[in-house]
């Protein structure tokens, strides 16, 4: 198992989970993440096959599949009208850089 | 009797004979959130239509038209799943104005069915809990003792029905978020078997593991719901066209001759000594209705807990993404595109979801998948393997639900590994993709609810009911109503 995370890796990680965290968050986010990384680090001691297959879905199927048939949906003003800004066609943010 | 006291299949009954009026009904339900929801805060928002549409449907049982199979019956929603034009906020700041503009495919069907939608019940955010002291819209009480959590993340649900705000409730379960709050507030949960109730309009948490279920008194009551939220549904890509066999025809079946085992490890030195004695108690029940009881074993389950804790935040932090400030309500400013994006999930989220999505990027992030995902996942084969064994002796598995009765609000605030822990006979049902289901079995003495868990094979829930429902027959545990002002008397 991986060692446990330091503030920089929180750091780090946070920056990927696009999520702002003040200094303080930091360091009880990485106290938290070591208790239970800790904890899962028991996964270890499970004897597994060499031949083992993960199991990702609680249910093996196919791919789920159907016609290609038109049919109506939510309209594009019901959509919109959750969004926290649009022209009334398009989201509307900041500017990308 | 007053209304509180009779149970959902007896509301319909008395709807269908012309005793009881729809409006009447819907009515006194929404009189008893009004005077009660207060102390207990279970609901996070009441339908404003719920009158009329009792209403209209009083016209057509007068007009002699065709109704649904429950029509006029109140039934409460877990705030994490898609009510169209009623706020669904799955218990989150960044949903806070968020408005779903279809619904979710079991809200369909029972509206279908004619059942009323009476209010949106509060959770865990995002079903990420075990308490529901993580909502924005602040903590459930337990109605059994009202300084208690309910459990969560159902937990909403859990105490309006123990506290007889609704008659029935509909919850989710991802890790066992049907079962231990019902565990804890003392009512039947049911958790069905993955892809047996389609999670269309449920807001996802972990897709591999969440599913929808009943929360209600009895086990004929969820029988009834299942009966109507069960199929298959095209919306869902995992949604199984395998059909759960008829839950309330085989109900009356009696229990001779079926298999039921105990899996003895699980009786360990977490397990609080009163619920061991009242899971030992119900096993005797079993025996004397006429089931076999034989020891097994699942060798992985004590490693379900460390499996879910990886799979599920992994999860979690994939579907999470979506919230970011673009699409749903809630925006923090921020210079630009990325520092918005900062901003609305630092601000919009709670700590707990936050401390989830940082688990499953650092789990999921570049050179740590074999590590934890993978690794994760190939236990989960092997937890799956030990039920599979396992259901080739017996036809059900019984324990605990949980492993100490509820505990006090606060209590683990500060010790996430705790709150885990309330978990852990729960699981690994979410992980293997069965059916699972928690029985009220007596209380600790100082008269808090304690549950049983029976787990059964994929889609046969059937078993499940039918088992729940013979015990509850020559049980009182289910009848059995925390004081006032929340006893079925008042």
């Amino acid at each position: 198992m991986a060692g446990t995370p330091e503030q920089t890796t929180v750091n780090q990680v946070a920056k990927l989970a696009r999520i702002h965290l003040d200094e303080q968050q930091i360091e009880s986010s990485a106290e938290k993440l070591a208790q239970i990384l800790g904890y899962i680090g028991q996964l270890d001691e499970v004897e597994l096959p060499e031949d083992i297959t993960p199991f990702f879905g609680a249910i093996e199927s196919v791919n789920a599949i159907r016609g290609d048939q038109l049919q109506t949906s939510v309209s594009r003003k019901e959509i919109l009208d959750n969004a926290p800004d649009s022209d009334g066609e398009f989201y509307l943010v900041p500017p990308v850089f | 009797m007053t209304l509180s006291a009779l149970n959902a299949d007896v509301i319909v009954d008395q709807l269908n004979a012309g005793e009881l009026k729809a409006t009447d009904c819907v009515q006194y339900f929404l009189d008893r959130i009004q005077t009660h929801d207060a102390e207990l805060n279970a609901f996070v928002s009441i339908s404003q239509t719920a009158l009329e549409q009792a209403e209209a449907i009083d016209q057509r049982r007068k007009a002699g038209q065709t109704v649904g199979c429950l029509a006029g019956l109140p039934i409460a929603i877990k705030d994490g799943i898609c009510v169209s034009g009623q706020p669904t906020t799955a218990g989150s700041k960044m949903l806070e104005k968020f408005t779903p503009p279809y619904d979710a495919t079991i809200v369909e069907r029972l509206k279908s069915a004619d059942a009323i939608i009476i209010g949106k019940t509060n959770m865990d955010e995002f079903a990420m809990g075990s308490s529901t002291e993580n909502s924005f819209f602040g903590p459930t009480s337990n109605p059994w003792a009202t300084d208690r959590v309910p459990g969560g993340s159902s937990g909403g649900s859990a105490a309006c029905v123990a506290g007889r705000l609704a008659p029935v409730a509909i919850g989710s379960d991802t890790g066992g978020s049907i079962r231990q709050p019902a565990s804890f507030c003392g009512i039947t949960g049911l958790k069905p078997t993955y892809g047996s109730v389609s999670r269309y309009g449920l807001i996802a948490f972990a897709s591999s593991l969440d599913q929808i279920g009943p929360m209600t008194r009895t086990a004929k009551e969820s029988a009834l719901l299942m009966s109507v939220i069960a199929g298959f549904d095209p919306r869902d890509s995992t949604s199984s066209k395998e059909q759960i066999t008829d839950c309330l025809s085989g109900l009356e079946t009696p229990l001779n001759g079926i298999r039921i085992g105990v899996c003895r490890n699980q009786f360990n030195d977490g397990l609080d000594q009163e619920v061991e004695t009242k899971i030992n108690e119900a096993t005797s029940v079993f025996k004397l209705l006429g089931a076999e009881i034989k020891e097994i074993e699942l060798p992985h389950s004590q490693y379900a807990v460390a499996a879910y804790y990886v799979i599920a935040p992994c999860e979690a932090s994939s579907n999470l993404a979506r919230y970011d400030g673009v699409r749903y309500t809630f925006r923090a400013p921020g210079n630009d595109l990325e520092e918005m994006y900062r901003n609305t999930r630092g601000q919009g989220f709670g700590n707990e979801v936050k401390q989830r999505i940082m688990l499953g990027t650092y789990a999921l992030s570049s050179g740590y998948y074999e590590a934890y995902y993978l690794k994760a996942s190939k236990v989960r084969r092997m937890i799956k393997q030990d039920y599979d064994d396992a259901f080739q002796k017996v036809d059900l598995i019984l324990g605990p639900t949980t492993p100490t009765p509820a505990f006090k609000l606060g209590e683990h605030a500060e010790d996430p590994l705790a709150m885990y822990l309330a978990d852990v006979y729960t699981v690994s049902a979410n992980l293997a993709g069965i059916p699972a289901i928690s029985v009220p079995v007596g209380q600790s003495k100082n008269g808090l609810p304690i549950g049983l868990q029976l787990q059964g094979r994929a889609f046969e829930e059937n078993t499940l009911l039918r088992a729940a429902h013979q015990f509850q027959n020559v049980t009182p545990w289910h009848d059995t109503s925390p004081s006032q002002p929340w006893r079925t008397q008042t």
